[in-house]
């Protein structure tokens, strides 16, 4: 329906109506200031009440309309000047009409620029007929704005309570902002008598869409409609804003002037902003009847302030809705406003728990792994729900996670990339990425919609999350495109004739991203950047206090080197001599003492030496070159097997397919070799000792074992096996210094993997150690 | 009977009394002919080298073999084989390194100054024994007097 007005245009037109009938477009918003201006100072009423306008404080009246005549009896001319409390004893039994210019009089000095007040309704002889009147009033800073507006007999008898009581109670049910809407859309048509009751809801740049509907079946349905933005400027939702209500009981009315035209003290028109029977622009007087709808109400749904939406009804014949039912109107309204801020609180502090749950176990994981990166690829899809979305990603200075339906990984870079080089912000979020980084058209089945969080301003480190296009159909009401007819310069503002729906295919589009999935996003940007920050504070001073203890260690290694290998090489040699020299002298007990001063300073020996290499695997810059693996283990288990010291027994070997690996082969080699005689050692005392080395590939890295029929390990001391010195059996039983795993564990980790142990007592263990595929260096 | 005054001497530059012990036997265990000459710092080494201070009287002549340890006092070995290194009456002199350091950035330097073996000391006696005579000794009998340099006339 082009144009549709179901009565939501009137300030516009009435704005464009004052630009001039022939204007363009252009000018006529140029002129936005001036169509403010004449919204509500028509000089004119709408004829289904009487309005006087009364001094402050003697209640004079002012101005009239000039159907007073005709409508009590009196004209305009006979009754300005005098005080309101003259005339209404003419017309009214004298108790009421001095009740009524009391309650008059108590107004003054009320607040100005309020919805107008029922003071009470009146049954008036005039003429010698009855007739019923609802006598409204609100103050202005012209003074009282006193309208009496027609009504019908047993209109008093209506009582609003019950009704919003009711009202209340069904709102309450509610659990959707839909469902909310149709209540409410049905409540107020069976309230009202329109024959179409709609709610309208205005989205974040002003184009409105209808979400409830209840419909008589003689006018035709609106229901997911939408309408441009433009069709209801700002100042006239400005208007909305204050004014909640609106009535036009006959859209073929003649308006009433007022007498005198302007207001005799201000010497302008009178202001009708808040006025009852303001009367609207001809425009929509014509936009009504090419509607074939001849009366219109709305009410303003405010949220917070803001103008969220429109409870809009309309009739195919006059009809006049009483000030009660109007009012009872408004607070379905604002019940509705009440309702939904409920509903969506319930539903924030939902999302907000929601998030915080997601949010307490990525930044648990975060602590747990001392890594961001890590920590959020492992609750991936938690990660992904964050948002709502369907993918995510984690981009860092080198590493790049994709989790759930997301663009390949080089698309991915291009496009943080081009993130980095267009936004500095922390938080970007668009539902139209084709429209604003044309490459995303080839994944927009993947990424239509992006959300995106900032880690680092340094380089492009972010948290993606990723959305699909979703091709949507728009019901327009009325092709929002052409909002005048005619072309060019003399495009002629007036009514649209055409009311087809016109139907908008929207493409290249995701679901919009809501407002709690952006807090939440922040939110975790925030907590990321912290534990981040957090982290590199502690790095920082880790590297400061490494650097410290790595210049202690290398002294302290040298003075071991010379000062301690030194007595011990004397305290070995002497005890060598003197077995040699004094053989024939010496008691075999002697000779046992001697025996274990030269083993035990040999070994004192060992230690110190292979301590000393353990510390140099810590230092040693890594030499990365292409290692076969199956090549190397094949060589190192040759030499263990050959090793006299390790006094290997029958070994069944199985070799496993092993990778090809980016590592320092000297540092390698020694891992390899600890975790092989290792194994010999342990299997020694088996009569058949099987060894079994293998990998396995799980994605990101090469995780190799080598497993044992052994005498394994109790669990339960499994975190101390990698640890330097660490022994778990008695010296009797298996020699050696306890540096071997410890180096094993250097050695992976210098290359950015990790290393475990599994095993039972008596049973054999399993040493497992991975290598990332993407060489980490550490 | 082998002429042994023929026979340049080795220069062992100890410090350590113990090891100066140890290295001797480790010699005298290698029934090598050649005189032993012991100097206990870097200096004196220095100048038992280039004939000065103490040694400014000696016999001309260059030594089989030095036999240097790594740490010295006053002026250290690296130090001492640099000087010999950069000296072209001395270059062609073998240098044996013993240290007890395994230090690579030691070996390293060593190396770099044109050590012609490196020995790290090991703990067990028959194993520096044997170290002293594969590299020590090694040297002291290969080594070919090079062109010029001085044959010790037979004493009378």
């Amino acid at each position: 329906m082009g144009g549709q007005k179901h009565g939501l245009l009137i300030e516009e037109e009435a704005g464009r109506q004052h630009a001039g009938p022939d204007v363009t477009l252009a000018s006529a918003y140029s002129l936005a200031n001036c169509a403010r201006e004449s919204i509500h100072i028509p000089g004119s009423i709408q004829p289904h009440g009487v309005l006087l306008v009364l001094s402050a404080t003697e209640l004079t009246i002012l101005q009239a309309s000039e159907n007073a005549e005709a409508l009590l009896g009196a004209s305009a001319a006979s009754i300005l000047g005098r005080s309101v409390g003259q005339v209404m004893e003419q017309l009214l039994p004298g108790a009421v009409a001095q009740q009524l210019s009391a309650e008059l009089g108590s107004m003054a000095g009320a607040a100005e620029n309020q919805q107008p007040r029922l003071l009470r309704t009146l049954d008036v002889a005039v003429n010698g007929k009855s007739q019923t009147f609802h006598a409204l009033a609100h103050c202005t800073s012209d003074g009282i704005i006193f309208e009496l507006e027609l009504g019908k007999e047993g209109d008093a008898a209506l009582e609003v309570h019950p009704l919003l009581d009711s009202f209340t109670l069904l709102a309450e049910k509610m659990a959707t902002m839909e469902d909310l809407a149709q209540l409410t859309a049905a409540e107020v048509r069976r309230l009202t008598g329109f024959d179409r009751a709609l709610i309208y809801r205005f989205d974040e740049q002003w184009n409105g869409i209808v979400v409830g509907e209840d419909n008589s079946g003689r006018l035709p349905s609106l229901l997911h409609h939408r309408f441009p933005a433009s069709d209801i400027p700002a100042q006239a939702r400005e208007l909305y804003r204050v004014n909640r209500l609106r009535i036009i009981p006959d859209a073929s009315y003649r308006p009433v002037p007022l007498e005198p035209p302007l207001h005799p003290i201000s010497g302008k028109p009178l202001d009708m902003s808040f006025a009852t029977l303001r009367s609207v622009s001809l425009v929509h007087v014509q936009y009504m009847r090419n509607m074939e709808t001849a009366s219109s109400m709305s009410v303003s749904i405010l949220r917070d302030g803001r103008l969220w939406g429109l409870i809009s009804c309309h009739h195919h014949e006059p009809r006049r809705v009483q000030f009660q039912i109007r009012r009872a109107c408004d607070l379905f309204g604002r019940v509705f406003s009440l309702r939904l801020a409920a509903l969506e609180h319930a539903q924030d502090y939902e999302r907000r728990i929601e998030v915080r749950s997601a949010y307490a176990q990525l930044v648990f994981g975060m602590a747990d792994q001392g890594d961001v990166v890590t920590a959020l690829a492992q609750h991936g899809r938690r990660l992904v729900s964050f948002a709502d979305a369907e993918g995510a990603a984690i981009l860092t200075d080198g590493g790049c996670r994709l989790m759930g339906k997301t663009p390949d990984e080089s698309d991915v870079r291009a496009l943080a990339q081009w993130l980095f080089s267009t936004s500095q912000q922390e938080l970007y979020s668009t539902d139209a990425l084709p429209a604003v980084y044309p490459p995303a058209r080839a994944y927009k089945d993947r990424a239509c919609g992006l959300l995106a969080i900032a880690v680092s301003k340094l380089h492009p480190s972010y948290v993606l999350w990723f959305r699909p296009e979703v091709i949507q159909t728009i019901k327009w009401g009325g092709d929002p495109s052409k909002p005048v007819s005619g072309s060019g310069e003399h495009a002629v503002l007036h009514p649209r004739r055409s009311f087809e729906t016109w139907m908008e295919t929207v493409r290249e589009k995701s679901l919009p991203w809501k407002q709690g999935e952006l807090d939440g996003a922040v939110e975790l940007r925030n907590t990321i950047v912290g534990t981040v920050l957090r982290k590199a504070e502690e790095l920082a001073a880790l590297n400061a206090e490494l650097t410290r203890s790595n210049k202690e260690l290398e002294a302290f290694s040298y003075s071991v080197s010379h000062d301690l290998r030194a007595p011990l090489r004397h305290i070995a040699s002497y005890a060598a001599i003197l077995k040699e020299g004094g053989a024939e002298k010496l008691s075999p007990r002697d000779v046992r003492y001697l025996n274990t001063i030269i083993a035990s300073s040999d070994y004192a020996g060992q230690l110190v030496d292979k301590l000393l290499s353990f510390s140099r695997l810590g230092r040693a810059e890594l030499q990365r070159s292409r290692v076969n693996m199956n090549k190397l283990v094949q060589e190192v288990q040759q030499d263990v097997m050959e090793e006299k010291t390790l006094k290997a027994p029958q070994v069944t070997w199985h070799l496993g397919t092993l990778p090809t690996v980016q590592v320092d082969l000297m540092m390698m080699r020694l891992a390899v070799h600890d975790l092989l005689s290792n194994a010999v050692k342990y299997t020694r005392k088996k009569d058949e000792a099987i060894i079994e080395v293998g990998c396995r590939d799980e994605g990101n890295e090469h995780v190799f074992f080598v497993k044992d029929n052994g005498v394994g390990f109790d669990m339960e001391y499994a975190a101390k096996l990698f640890g330097v010195f660490q022994r778990l059996h008695r010296w009797e039983d298996y020699e050696g210094t306890g540096i071997g795993l410890a180096n094993v564990r250097r050695v992976v980790e210098r290359h950015g993997g990790r290393t475990w142990a599994e095993g039972k007592e008596g049973l054999g263990a399993t040493f497992y150690f991975t290598l990332p595929k993407s060489g980490v260096t550490a | 009977m082998r002429d042994d005054t023929l026979l340049k001497p080795i220069l062992l530059v100890e410090d350590n009394p113990q090891d100066l012990e140890l290295a001797l036997m480790a010699l005298e265990r290698s029934n090598l002919a050649n005189e032993v000459v012991t100097v206990r710092d870097g200096k004196e080494a220095l100048d038992y080298l280039f004939r000065r201070g103490a040694y400014a009287e000696r016999q001309l002549g260059n030594p089989a073999v030095v036999l240097l340890d790594l740490k010295l006092p006053k002026v250290d070995g690296i130090e001492v084989l640099e000087k010999i290194k950069a000296e072209a009456s001395l270059q062609a002199v073998p240098v044996v390194m013993l240290t007890t350091s395994r230090e690579e950035k030691d070996l390293l330097r060593s190396y770099q100054l044109g050590v012609n073996a490196y020995v790290v000391k090991p703990v067990g006696f028959k194993e520096f024994i044997e170290a002293i005579q594969d590299l020590g000794v090694f040297w002291a009998v290969v080594n070919e007097p090079p062109p010029g340099s001085f044959k010790p006339n037979r004493k009378g």
